[in-house]
């Protein structure tokens, strides 16, 4: 099994560490293109920098996730069930079949990674294919489908991306402003305008990252919709959420922190406790979930 | 998918493509039985989600009466069954020994076009007709309602979910004049356990 693949040095606090290195990225980031602005480059530089950065950050966090996940890709002859729930989703919502990968982890959660729908790979968990029965496969599939028709990984790189522009702007008028306010006698209050700078992009950084937090649990709930749309059964979803969050708590503790990390491209956190402020949750809670599937449900049988 | 739909994330689902192509069958079959002598078996059968509403259940129960009143005269039966991904199958087998396409794509046309007027014409999936080489091989021709193409699968006996490409292939430089085949591959989608 893969939980013999231990993995030491990620043990406490995982979710914890993971939003602060998130965070802290974000932060160097941010001095890091302060510092640069404040060394003399042109705007122009700045934003070809960030440009880079972010086409970087597009196009290879898929492969990263990907292989740190330990995702196989699967044939259709190794698991056909998993294939032929896909492949009728796909015929459903129009699209070209993705790649189709299996962790071979007890925890059961699904993951959707790709940039286009041309490029994509649908991950299941081994414990999810054991878990959950066909229908409610499918609606878990379909969630992740529905992420890729959304784009949802592009979009959140590109909510970043503004976000990040919008510190630099704010350094740009702060720069100026205080630049020529100050004429020639930029000498003494160059420390204090570095500090204001980055005060102001620190600032600016860590409202956009609850921002995009908030952004991240609304595209949970426009996935599920989405599935439940897709496939015509909400009610499976909530069953299929019930079943894994009810797992989530039971599974030995040294799965859950493996797990633990990739929560983002998972459709159930790997914690399923209230442990942090919901304002740092990349996931709505299950309540709002199956509160927002059973109003689906009762809006399909309403239609009779 | 507009910008706004990324945008919102609000996503809908596909109804049937506007230009109906079921019935491009009717002609192509003529073909495949002269030139290729491969010979429908009588049967076709469409498969879509059910809904489990009974507004959905009403609608499936009125049109099983107008297929059957429908095909009733040229001996037409029609099965109604579930498979294991909750998908439903409606099945249509003509009378022993008078295989009629005409008649089974008449049929498949009403359910889909009495699916289509209860308003839930995105939970089309397909429709399949079932035809039989000189050696009695199976092989299917498959009807994406969304996309409104058309595309072989023939798969390979035996417990395993294999399918013959190459012979799908052969099929498709022979047909693609008279049947609108479906032009990406990655969309030729198997279904397995097909049941006709």
């Amino acid at each position: 099994m893969a939980a013999k693949r231990s993995n030491f040095g990620k043990d406490t606090g995982l979710q914890a560490r993971m939003l602060l290195t998130m965070f802290l990225l974000g932060l160097v980031y941010v001095v890091f293109l302060g510092v640069l602005f404040a060394v003399g480059a042109g705007a122009g530089i700045i934003i070809v920098v960030a440009v880079v950065l972010l086409a970087l950050q597009f196009f290879g966090s898929d492969k990263i996730a990907l292989a740190s996940m330990g995702v196989k890709e699967v044939s259709a002859s190794q698991e056909p069930e998993l294939h032929s729930i896909v492949e009728r989703l796909c015929v459903q919502a129009d699209l070209p079949k993705p790649k189709i990968g299996v962790i071979e982890t007890s925890m059961p959660n699904a993951c959707a990674m790709g940039k286009s729908k041309k490029n994509t790979t649908v991950c299941a968990t081994r414990g999810i294919l054991e878990l959950l029965s066909p229908a409610e496969l499918e609606g878990v599939m379909a969630h992740e489908l529905t992420h890729v028709i959304n784009r949802d990984v592009m979009v959140m790189t590109l909510a970043s991306f503004f976000a990040t522009l919008a510190s630099m702007i704010a350094q740009f008028t702060l720069f100026f402003g205080g630049g020529f306010g100050g004429g020639y006698g930029r000498g003494r209050d160059e420390e204090e305008e570095l500090m204001l700078i980055l005060l102001v992009s620190v600032l600016v950084y860590a409202i956009s990252f609850l921002l995009l937090r908030a952004l991240s649990r609304y595209r949970e709930f426009a996935a599920d919709r989405g599935s439940a749309v897709l496939t015509g059964r909400p009610s499976a979803l909530a069953s299929a959420l019930l079943k894994i969050s009810g797992t989530m708590e039971r599974v030995p503790t040294q799965d859950l922190r493996k797990a633990e990390s990739m929560s983002a491209f998972f459709i159930m956190p790997a914690r399923t406790k209230q442990s942090l402020m919901n304002l740092f949750a990349d996931h709505p809670s299950l309540e709002k979930r199956l509160a927002a599937l059973e109003r689906l449900e009762s809006q399909l049988q309403g239609a009779a | 998918m507009g910008l706004r739909d990324i945008l919102t994330g609000r996503h809908t689902v596909k109804g049937p493509a506007s230009d109906d192509k079921l019935f491009a069958i009717t002609t192509a079959y003529i073909t495949l039985e002269s030139e290729h002598s491969i010979e429908p078996t009588g049967d076709a059968a469409i498969v879509f989600q059910a809904l489990a509403t009974s507004d959905f259940e009403s609608t499936l129960r009125d049109t099983e009466e107008v297929v059957k009143a429908t095909c009733g005269d040229s001996g037409t039966t029609v099965a109604t069954e579930d498979d294991s991904f909750g998908y439903r199958w409606m099945v249509l087998r003509n009378a022993a020994g008078a295989p009629s396409v005409e008649d089974l794509a008449v049929g498949i046309n009403a359910v889909s076009s009495s699916i289509e007027a209860a308003g839930h014409g995105e939970r089309l999936l397909c429709a399949v007709f079932a035809f039989a080489d000189g050696q009695k091989r199976r092989i299917y021709f498959i009807y994406n309602y969304k996309r409104g193409s058309w595309y072989p699968f023939v798969p390979v006996g035996g417990s395993s979910n294999e399918r013959s490409t190459e012979r799908e292939l052969q099929l498709k430089a022979q047909m693609g004049t008279e049947l609108p085949i479906e032009p990406e591959l990655e969309r030729w989608f198997p279904l397995w356990g097909i049941p006709i």
